[in-house]
């Protein structure tokens, strides 16, 4: 027993119940945060995927007892309908560009994406980071130009770091996040700040689940330890 | 015991068959309708069916001849052959993509000899065509070898010792003998490149109208309309259909006792 309540502290989750110590919470949270999350509580149970798949699963009845997503839309849209509590934004993300290391093309800036014969990777519309894309490009006013010279529209961020990666495609645009575990293969290339499009991770508590003990790995995640972690990984921070 | 099989074959037809009627289930027929005058469906049609056609055509053309050697001649390290030729079955198609890749790409092993010759691969319909080839030769290598190898020795050999040349023994005696087990062989293959996915989507990339195949449309349908996605799996399925009947339906090829592209005849060496 000492042991677990060493363990339970140790990952910062309260103990409401002896249950809770004996059995860790589930945790619904978008892929994305794969890396992180595991980091900032080691003993929770993890369950990674599309923030939109783990909407679907929750909507079907999976017991989960904290849901955290790579966007507002689906937390809210669950507690609209009554499946969790409020959200709360605990993260943000930027978009950037990444280019081999040897940047064949040159790319100095998205503005360079202009030019005729460059290989572009981006997501597909139907992918959040597809559509972040398209709408910084829109903002900033070149996407008629840009989009031109798309050679590939991949169906998720894996397939734009890839291609990028081994050197394929001359330039992608993808989450900060992403381009971390990759950076001795690319380099980034920072994206107009006003340009950039809100991108907001939300968690929320499961209704029906054991709230006490999924309020705590919330309140990890939004403290100190929590903050100190995503930040290390290139996640922004929520003011607060 | 007779029961027990009979069940047994029940179980594996439902098992088959469910999932495809299911799919039918869900898509009514003005969707399939909607999906046949959708771009993203026509668009893919025409990747899909420019590449298999051209890749499939390379594998008949190189494939056929090598398989009658592989057939016909003994030789040392033929075993060895015959299993790399097999070895792409085994590959998860993601490592065949990312094999195509590391030999392929334009940093990577053959990379810097093809864009001397003015050949860039990455991202066209070239790098589809490669995928499909790639996946769906050992299908077509594989019957045919089977099928040479079933053609009766001593026909071929009276040929030869009556005078014909080795090349009108292939053409007039050797190949259509064989023409049965090479047909199945063929269709299988050809259905295998059509619904490639992992090695393209790895090695290709997806744009609709260039190197976005069918496979490749349903998926990233299906993370925008699902109906689309669902009407074009199942259109894909009235298409495999048709293919494989007319290949069946084909009368030189009945003349073969079996439509399995993977009878194995005894082979005389071992």
């Amino acid at each position: 027993m000492r042991l677990v309540l060493v363990a339970a502290l140790a990952t910062g989750l309260a103990l409401p119940s002896a249950t809770t110590a004996a059995s860790p919470i589930t945790v619904f949270a978008a892929a994305s945060l794969t890396a992180v999350f595991p980091r900032i509580a080691p003993a929770a149970r993890y369950s990674f995927a599309g923030s939109d798949q783990l909407a679907l699963q929750l909507q079907q009845g999976a017991p989960a007892d904290v849901y955290a997503a790579a966007s507002p839309k689906y937390p809210e849209l669950l507690y609209h309908q009554g499946l969790v509590r409020k959200p709360v934004v605990f993260a943000t993300n930027r978009l950037v560009l990444i280019v081999p290391r040897n940047n064949p093309a040159r790319i100095g800036s998205v503005y360079d994406l202009r030019r005729s014969g460059i290989k572009l990777v981006i997501g597909d519309k139907g992918v959040p980071i597809g559509a972040y894309t398209r709408q910084i490009l829109d903002t900033i006013g070149i996407s008629a130009d840009v989009l031109k010279n798309v050679v590939s529209e991949e169906t998720d961020v894996k397939g734009i770091v890839g291609k990028v990666a081994l050197g394929e495609a001359d330039v992608g645009f993808v989450y900060a996040t992403d381009a971390r575990p990759v950076a001795s293969r690319v380099k980034v290339v920072p994206l107009p700040a006003w340009a950039q499009p809100p991108i907001r991770y939300e968690i929320a508590v499961v209704k029906g689940g054991r709230e006490p003990a999924a309020r705590g790995f919330v309140a990890r995640v939004t403290g100190k330890a929590g903050r100190a972690v995503m930040s290390k990984a290139g996640f922004g921070l929520p003011k607060g | 015991m007779r029961a027990l099989a009979g069940l047994a074959l029940a179980v594996a037809l439902a098992f088959l068959i469910v999932p495809v009627a299911a799919l039918f289930l869900r898509v009514p027929p003005g969707d399939l309708i909607a999906a046949l005058g959708s771009g993203v469906f026509r668009d893919a049609l025409v990747v899909s069916l420019k590449t298999s056609a051209i890749a499939h055509l390379a594998v008949l053309v190189v494939g056929t001849p090598a398989a009658y050697v592989l057939a016909r001649r003994r030789f040392l390290g033929r075993g060895l052959v015959l299993t790399v030729i097999e070895l792409p079955l085994v590959l998860p198609p993601a490592v065949a993509g990312i094999a195509l890749l590391a030999a392929f790409g334009r940093y990577q092993l053959l990379g810097g000899t093809l864009s001397a010759l003015g050949i860039s691969v990455g991202f066209t319909q070239l790098a589809v065509i490669l995928a499909v080839a790639f996946v769906e030769s050992p299908f077509y290598l594989r019957g045919a070898v089977a099928a040479f190898e079933a053609v009766d020795g001593t026909l071929v050999d009276a040929a030869r010792t009556l005078g014909a040349p080795p090349a009108r023994v292939f053409f007039r005696v050797a190949l259509p003998l064989a023409a049965g087990g090479l047909g199945a062989a063929s269709a299988l293959a050809l259905a295998r490149g059509l619904g490639e996915f992992g090695a393209t989507i790895i090695f290709a990339g997806s744009l609709q109208g260039v190197t976005q195949t069918l496979p490749l449309a349903i998926y990233a349908q299906f993370e925008q309309d699902f109906d689309l996605a669902l009407a074009i799996g199942a259109l894909f399925v009235l298409l495999g259909a048709v293919l494989l009947l007319f290949l069946k339906l084909v009368p030189g090829w009945t003349r073969s006792s079996s439509s399995s592209p993977f009878r194995f005849a005894p082979s005389r060496s071992s």
